[in-house]
């Protein structure tokens, strides 16, 4: 009697006892995920063929693969530049106040190392972007820019930890540029009033 | 009835309800005695709220309070369910549903990372998983909570949930809470009924039919990731999503528990949930954990990341990482 009672404890306690992440005679989740290394058709999944905006492959690869990132030209109100900065073209005095770029507000760099703006910008051929090491840098690929400094940014971006990819988790990997995000003459994000608000928690 | 005994039945109706028969007939009778009482209601014309209701319409409701549980229907109960669900829908408020039933995918297992280094507090994420999910605006239901945190502090339980100024403020960082969807999750064991359960991809799921209203998964879960309907909920209607699941953003009724689904609906179709696509930071990465090439992955392989009391073994799969 007293032996089963002690059994019947014993297997009471085992049961009870805290299992870290393994329970009930099953693996837990993270060796589940250990497991799982065959490589998983993403394609399968029927609904995420149709991708609203225009995309180009990336010129890196992600993980051994090839992917796609947001254009960035079409939304260039200006684009293409050269339409103005070539040497044909003289420009009017008059026209100076819209189109010097007035607008723009440089806010990029610690302090007061702001960037200027042919430390990005080609000096000669202005429909491209210009790395330090003078080549030229297509904006739809500005990500080959942004990743001199932020080189951190660029290899978490790479592989998924930083920016976001678009509308679906399956099917091709699309994801945003840099400047989809960030506007890359004033990158960080402006503080401003949350989208809502949350009731106090009872307690 | 015999249907129900074919092979896509993913487990044995004795497994999950024991003794049901019994209840089942208990149940019988007492709908009976409530459905004699509610239609001496309506024809003695006491009924203040509800119009006349058609013949059809009463039928439709006398089937649904017989439904089974979801977990035990075939596909066919189930698109009939659906079907059911949508015709009532028309019926009852004249709105125009997609109700779908699409069930889990083979070799897919969801998984949620969130940076908490990235997250400015904007709180985008709670008012697309409001407006996606039909939440409840009167009682201002939220699946998502972002707290307000101090340095250091790693326990959401130390950190100001319902901050309203300008974000972010500087040395402080923000932590969302949801659902972590867990994979040993005590919820699913405090449910007397069995009206919650894990589905194969790893979504915990409530059948809001079949749930009782009881609120021991609330009082089970570690997380405070559930969230119960005092009140019939209210939506407005040119603001209901109309693409719904059956286990996620339907209709709930008052007196059911809820929670976040991964935004069932979205996902099971290859869709980002509402708060990741919503987010502006990109702190919210969501995938695939059994494809090796996935972003969670990478997060999980490259990243610092940590589970919130994982101590507890509730094995959830949500993970916090940093830059």
């Amino acid at each position: 009697m007293k032996i089963s009672c002690a059994l019947a404890a014993l297997v009471l306690l085992s049961l009870g006892a805290p299992h870290q992440s393994s329970w009930a005679g099953e693996a837990g989740v993270i060796d589940r995920i250990m497991a799982a290394t065959a490589p998983f058709d993403n394609n399968q999944i029927e609904a995420t063929h149709i991708l609203p905006n225009q995309t180009v492959w990336a010129k890196e690869l992600f993980q051994g693969g090839e992917f796609k990132v947001l254009a960035r030209k079409q939304y260039m109100e200006r684009y293409r530049c050269s339409s103005c900065h070539n040497n044909d073209h003289k420009m009017l005095a008059t026209d100076g106040a819209v189109l010097t770029h007035g607008d723009i507000k440089m806010n990029h760099g610690q302090g007061d190392n702001n960037l200027t703006c042919m430390q990005c910008h080609h000096p000669q051929d202005r429909d491209t972007l210009v790395n330090k090491q003078g080549d030229k840098i297509d904006f739809d690929h500005s990500y080959q820019l942004c990743g001199q400094c932020h080189f951190r940014q660029k290899r978490d971006w790479l592989g998924g930890a930083h920016g976001k990819r678009v509308k679906y988790w399956a099917g091709e990997r699309v994801i945003r540029n840099c400047t989809t995000c960030h506007p890359p003459h004033a990158p960080k994000f402006a503080k401003r009033m949350p989208a809502t608000y949350s009731l106090p928690l009872k307690k | 009835m015999t249907t129900r005994h074919n092979e896509e039945d993913q487990m044995n109706k004795e497994d999950i309800l024991p003794g049901k028969s019994s209840r089942r007939s208990f149940l019988k009778g007492l709908a009976i005695t409530a459905a004699a009482s509610s239609a001496a209601l309506v024809t003695g014309g006491c009924a203040l709220d509800s119009l006349p209701q058609s013949k059809e319409e009463l039928g439709l409701k006398w089937q649904e309070y017989f439904q089974d549980n979801y977990r035990l229907m075939t596909q066919a109960e189930k698109d009939q369910t659906v079907e059911r669900l949508t015709r009532l829908a028309k019926l009852e408020d004249n709105r125009d549903l997609n109700i779908s039933s699409q069930g889990p995918r083979e070799q897919v297992l969801f998984g949620y990372a969130f940076n908490i280094s990235r997250c400015e507090g904007f709180m985008d994420c709670v008012e697309a998983c409001v407006q996606e999910n039909n939440l409840d605006r009167q009682a201002k239901t939220q699946y998502i909570r972002i707290f307000e945190m101090e340095p250091g502090k790693l326990d959401p339980s130390t950190g100001d949930g319902s901050y309203f100024h300008e974000v972010p403020v500087a040395d402080k960082f923000y932590m969302g809470v949801q659902c972590f969807h867990c994979e040993n999750a005590p919820c699913i064991k405090a449910c007397p009924v069995k009206a919650t359960w894990r589905e194969p991809d790893g979504i915990v799921v409530v059948d809001y039919n079949w749930c009782i209203g009881c609120r021991y998964c609330m009082a089970a879960c570690p997380y405070y990731g559930r969230r119960f309907n005092w009140g019939k909920p209210v939506v407005p209607e040119d603001e209901i999503t109309r693409r719904q699941h059956y286990l996620g953003n339907r209709k709930r009724m008052k007196g059911v528990m809820e929670k976040c689904t991964f935004c069932i609906q979205r996902t099971r179709q290859g869709k980002l949930p509402a708060c990741v696509e919503a987010c502006p930071t990109g702190s919210r990465v969501f995938g695939n954990l059994l494809d090796p090439d996935s972003e969670i992955r990478f997060v999980l392989k490259n990243k610092k990341v940590f589970r919130y009391k994982e101590e507890l073994g509730t094995d959830p799969k949500f993970w916090y990482f940093i830059d």
